[in-house]
């Protein structure tokens, strides 16, 4: 059973389907990056693992239990949202002394978490004077104070410098290869492309692609081939059934890693007529636009 | 429980609000106190014991509570602190025994303190003092009071959610409704929850000489837990079924 598992989950705000049958699992070791442009979906779909929205259908589970039914979820989980805030009037230690006595930790934890996260010296200053930067690593400080198996990280990179960034992308491989899940959200392929195994990309709600980042994005200047058939369904199908990853693109299908000649030859032994066949070399942040539907295709 | 109980109690020591509420809680009790006790020209003990149950806690507790709750979405914090306790009715339990326990702590820190003072001013004017058994008698009324309103602080502070509006409906309804209802429909005042109930505990007599048309101290206490129940149960529904998005 996977650290994580989200099936068939979905949620609808009004007349908004915010989320639409969304499956995917965390493997533990690995960091996988939840992508997709802003109002994706990424919060919505956080928040209902975190039992903080309910699901309109389906179940987001670590272990097979909700996040409301762990004995010590902060023991298992650690998660630091968006909009994570905390009392301004409060010292950064004593934040983390309120969470250590709610999730039963020692005191010892908190001065850990604080080294941890670069921030023993301003471990007893009030929050309120702390700057973004410094907000977001007392945030994962708290993430990190019950040791859990698995760290969920929404957008952890907005607000931080660029030595900030290369701090974030060394903590979460540190993480992954300690056998944690990692899994991080974020709106920019470029400051979490170095540091994920694998991805997610939703967009509207919708999965558009899982897998290793080579798998679904191709790979940087990876090879890419666009086809169009009269019929492409059977050829998705004909794609997948050899082991292709196929992504829709407008009329077309794109097929990353994939020359035209192995499509065509895949084609033919299906007897699918083709329209149009184009080998292309594309962009990591090209592929991913093309995928989430935000950009030009190529 | 204790866990989270613990932690709440943490988060209130561990923030000005609480030092800076003690500090104006006692002053304002002390300056009542004071001055009732060095101006009056006639004192009985049942006068000094009706003074000292001028402890303002039972206002300012009330005030923490909703500070306390309702801050939690001011501040932004309220995602972290269910992230870390996620069962809600749990939390706003342990927040509701959290407040209760920091007004029993409040109140017996300023009612012993203007015992103290005023029964040494008392005496040096030459007044009889109160009896011991009178001051007891006093101090578990006014403990009791505290304890109940501090938690229904923080029933009113998880319903409205709006810190500055629910200080504001705290304040009306202390200061405006229930005084006019005194006069207008006192049958009704003696159940508010902001005076009419803790009146009734404290056995103050608002409605009359003798004070017979407050509630007894053991209805007064019932009909509180029953605002308590009521705010909790409100507050509850609305906590459990919203999205925090």
């Amino acid at each position: 059973m996977a650290p994580v598992e989200i099936r068939d989950l979905s949620k609808r705000f009004g007349s908004v389907l915010a989320v639409n049958d969304l499956s995917f699992d965390i493997e533990a070791g690995r960091v996988t990056g939840f992508l997709g442009p802003n109002g994706a979906g990424k919060s919505t779909t956080l928040r209902a693992l975190l039992g903080l929205i309910r699901p309109s259908a389906g179940t987001a589970t670590f272990g097979g239990l909700r996040y409301e039914e762990l004995e010590r979820p902060s023991a298992k989980v650690g998660a630091v949202l968006e909009d994570a805030s905390f009392h301004p009037g409060r010292t950064a230690r004593n934040h983390l002394r309120v969470l250590a006595v709610t999730g039963d930790h020692p005191f010892e934890r908190v001065d850990t978490v604080l080294a941890d996260v670069g921030l023993t010296d301003a471990a007893n200053r009030r929050v309120g004077g702390f700057s973004m930067g410094m907000r977001q690593r007392l945030g994962i400080a708290a993430a990190l104070l019950g040791d859990p198996e698995v760290l969920i990280l929404d957008e952890p990179t907005n607000g931080l410098d660029p030595p900030g960034i290369v701090w974030m992308r060394g903590l979460v491989r540190e993480q992954a290869s300690q056998g944690r899940a990692v899994l991080i959200s974020s709106h920019l392929l470029a400051e979490v492309a170095q540091s994920v195994d694998d991805v997610v990309v939703i967009s509207r709600g919708e999965m558009r692609g899982h897998g290793t980042l080579e798998a679904v994005l191709g790979g940087d200047e990876g090879l890419v081939t666009i086809v169009r058939a009269q019929d492409n369904q059977r050829l998705t199908g004909a794609l997948q059934a050899a082991g292709h990853s196929v992504q829709r693109l407008g009329e077309s299908l794109l097929v990353p890693g994939v020359s035209a000649e192995q499509v065509g030859v895949v084609a033919g032994d299906a007897g699918v007529y083709l329209v149009a066949l184009a080998p292309q070399t594309r962009s990591l942040e090209q592929a991913f636009l093309a995928l989430t539907g935000e950009g030009a295709p190529l | 429980m204790s866990a989270l109980l613990r932690a709440e109690l943490l988060k209130l020591r561990t923030t000005r609000t609480f030092v800076a509420l003690v500090g104006v809680t006692l002053a304002l009790s002390l300056l009542v106190v004071v001055l009732t006790a060095v101006l009056s020209k006639e004192f009985a003990p049942g006068d000094a014991q009706d003074l000292f149950s001028a402890d303002f806690t039972g206002l300012f507790i009330m005030l923490l509570g909703v500070i306390g709750m309702a801050g939690e979405w001011r501040h932004r914090t309220i995602t972290g602190t269910i992230l870390a306790a996620p069962d809600r009715l749990r939390l706003m339990s342990a927040k509701m025994l959290a407040y209760a326990a920091a007004g029993v702590v409040l109140s017996l820190i300023v009612t012993v303190t203007i015992m103290l003072v005023g029964t040494i001013i008392l005496s040096s004017r030459g007044f009889d003092t109160v009896a011991f058994s009178d001051l007891l008698d006093v101090l578990w009324r006014n403990l009791l009071v505290a304890a109940l309103v501090g938690a229904l602080g923080v029933g009113i502070g998880a319903l409205v959610r709006n810190q500055v509006v629910a200080i504001i409906a705290v304040l009306v309804l202390g200061f405006v409704i229930e005084p006019a209802l005194f006069g207008l429909a006192p049958d009704v005042a003696r159940y508010g929850p902001a005076q009419g109930a803790p009146a009734g505990i404290q056995d103050i007599e608002f409605f009359g000489d003798d004070g017979t048309d407050t509630l007894s101290p053991g209805t007064a206490t019932l009909v509180m837990l029953g605002w308590i129940a009521l705010f909790f149960a409100a507050a509850g529904v609305r906590l459990r079924s919203r999205d925090l998005v």
